[in-house]
């Protein structure tokens, strides 16, 4: 999940697909829209179309293969557990508790890939406390320094052996170096915090609205809505045998 | 376990909704409790965030299966309740942006990883006065793991209770008790004692390099802080640079 993180935020930033010039808010709603549906809907025929279609979106917007098959793949087993306690009864169920948590989390990817983090959070802060929004910037921006930093760590870890102690050993030695760690981002925010305050830090991080500014490309993201409500129309009553 | 996270589509409306309903209503609690605490209880906030993120990022090796450390207890004792209900939801929801846990169950995610968390401080508070802050942190750690995965359990347990008949409520039921029989206790129990174990000792370690290098960062035991007048009430001391090599 390391470099997920850091691909993600890459794709998000530069990448240059139609979806990634659509603004936030209507992507937003879109990804609320497929999300309701998916888990809404009772017929595997809507399903499969969304499914289809969030794939599209995400091959797109140039997803990385690896990262889509990590999002439709992650929700499997805990889907599992569910899936077993069908497998008695009859086949459309267990597909449908497969393809619902995949078409969530493929959306989730796309969302996320084609999407900036500061137009993603700023509409998620406004619906939240200020200080949980203002932490969701805060703790994106610390994330990819502890990334790198606990990285290090792990490497230094294992080529100095400290993996290969006994299990009862091994284990405080991680704690004590997480320490190290979770010191550094102490100091770290402290001095982010000094710096938010000589900059003039009015108590609210992200107060920009580029998220609402619409454009063009926003024209699709209303054509793929309405798609996916047309296709829950036709299709809601397919629920197979 | 608690690091399985619950994803979109699985669990009934009757189970999520409302679970969402209240983990946003605990939130804005949360919110309102921490209303005080200052931008920089946000920054150490953010930080531990971060850092439960990136530690989930890091496979730890238990023989032959990988095991993603949450750090929640940690988190909780240094933070306090509220304080670490707030970074579990944050980290949830940033765990579902990445498709790891659904938005729908983003309320139940968030009670599973923040019920641990917010147990913590206060179990912290009263054993440390007999264990010290190592082995405090270690038992506290330990419970709140416990918790966690109880309160995981608990979910999917309610949720079978609550899934519409399609197939026969019965039949959920009994699949579901005969594959926990099997498999449950012959696996799942045993991984859930060495995940527990594991955070714990990574607790433990982490607290006795806290208390030997910075044990400001480390909460006073709860009668100690009855007797303080100016006492931190949800989060660490004050934090002043300080070098740590």
């Amino acid at each position: 999940m390391i470099n997920t993180f850091a691909q993600i935020d890459h794709l998000a930033s530069a990448g240059r697909s139609v979806w990634h010039r659509a603004s936030a808010l209507p992507k937003l709603l879109l990804a609320a829209v497929y999300v309701g549906l998916a888990v809404g809907t009772p017929s595997w025929g809507v399903l499969l179309v969304l499914l289809a279609t969030v794939l599209g979106l995400c091959v797109s917007a140039r997803v990385p293969r690896q990262l889509a098959l990590a999002a439709a793949s992650a929700p499997l087993l805990f889907s599992a557990i569910f899936v077993l306690a069908h497998a008695r009864t009859d086949w459309v169920q267990p597909l449908v508790l497969i393809a619902r948590p995949m078409v969530a989390s493929l959306t989730a990817v796309w969302l996320v890939s084609s999407t900036p983090y500061p137009d993603l959070f700023a509409p998620i802060s406004r619906v939240l406390p200020r200080g949980v929004g203002d932490s969701l910037f805060l703790t994106y921006r610390a994330l990819f320094a502890l990334i790198a930093r606990v990285e290090r760590m792990g490497s230094a870890l294992r080529l100095r052996g400290a993996l290969a102690r006994p299990m009862r050993e091994r284990f405080p030695v991680l704690g004590e170096a997480v320490g190290t760690v979770v010191l550094s981002g102490f100091e770290r925010s402290h001095r982010l915090y000094q710096a938010m305050h000589l900059r003039g830090h009015s108590g609210r991080i992200c107060g920009c609205r580029h998220y609402l500014e619409l454009t063009r490309e926003d024209f699709w993201v209303v054509v793929l809505a309405l798609w996916a409500v047309a296709a829950s129309l036709v299709l809601g009553h397919w629920r197979g045998a | 376990m608690s690091h399985l996270h619950i994803p979109d589509g699985i669990l009934p409306l009757a189970l999520w909704a409302p679970g969402l309903a209240l983990a946003l209503a605990v939130l804005f609690a949360t919110a309102r409790a921490s209303l005080g605490s200052g931008p920089r209880q946000l920054a150490l906030q953010s930080a531990l965030g971060g850092m439960m993120l990136a530690l989930m990022a890091l496979p730890v090796p238990i023989t032959a299966f990988d095991y993603c450390m949450t750090l929640a207890g940690p988190v909780g004792v240094l933070l306090g309740s509220a304080a670490g209900y707030e970074v579990s939801f944050v980290v949830t929801l940033m765990l579902a942006l990445l498709g790891q846990g659904g938005f729908t169950v983003v309320g139940l995610n968030a009670f599973v990883l923040g019920l641990g968390a917010m147990v913590a401080r206060p179990l912290y508070e009263r054993t440390v006065p007999a264990l010290g802050p190592a082995r405090a942190m270690a038992l506290a750690t330990a419970l709140s793991q416990l918790l966690s995965s109880a309160c995981w359990v608990g979910i999917l347990l309610l949720s079978v209770r609550l899934t519409p008949g399609l197939a026969g409520e019965h039949v959920i039921a009994e699949s579901l008790l005969r594959a926990w029989q099997r498999v449950g206790a012959a696996v799942v129990l045993p991984l859930l004692l060495v995940a527990v174990a594991v955070e714990s000792f990574l607790g433990y370690g982490l607290a006795r390099f806290l208390a030997r290098v910075r044990p400001d960062l480390l909460p006073a035991p709860a009668r100690d802080r009855a007797g303080t007048p100016a006492g931190p009430a949800s989060g660490p001391g004050p934090v002043e640079p300080a070098s740590t090599a």
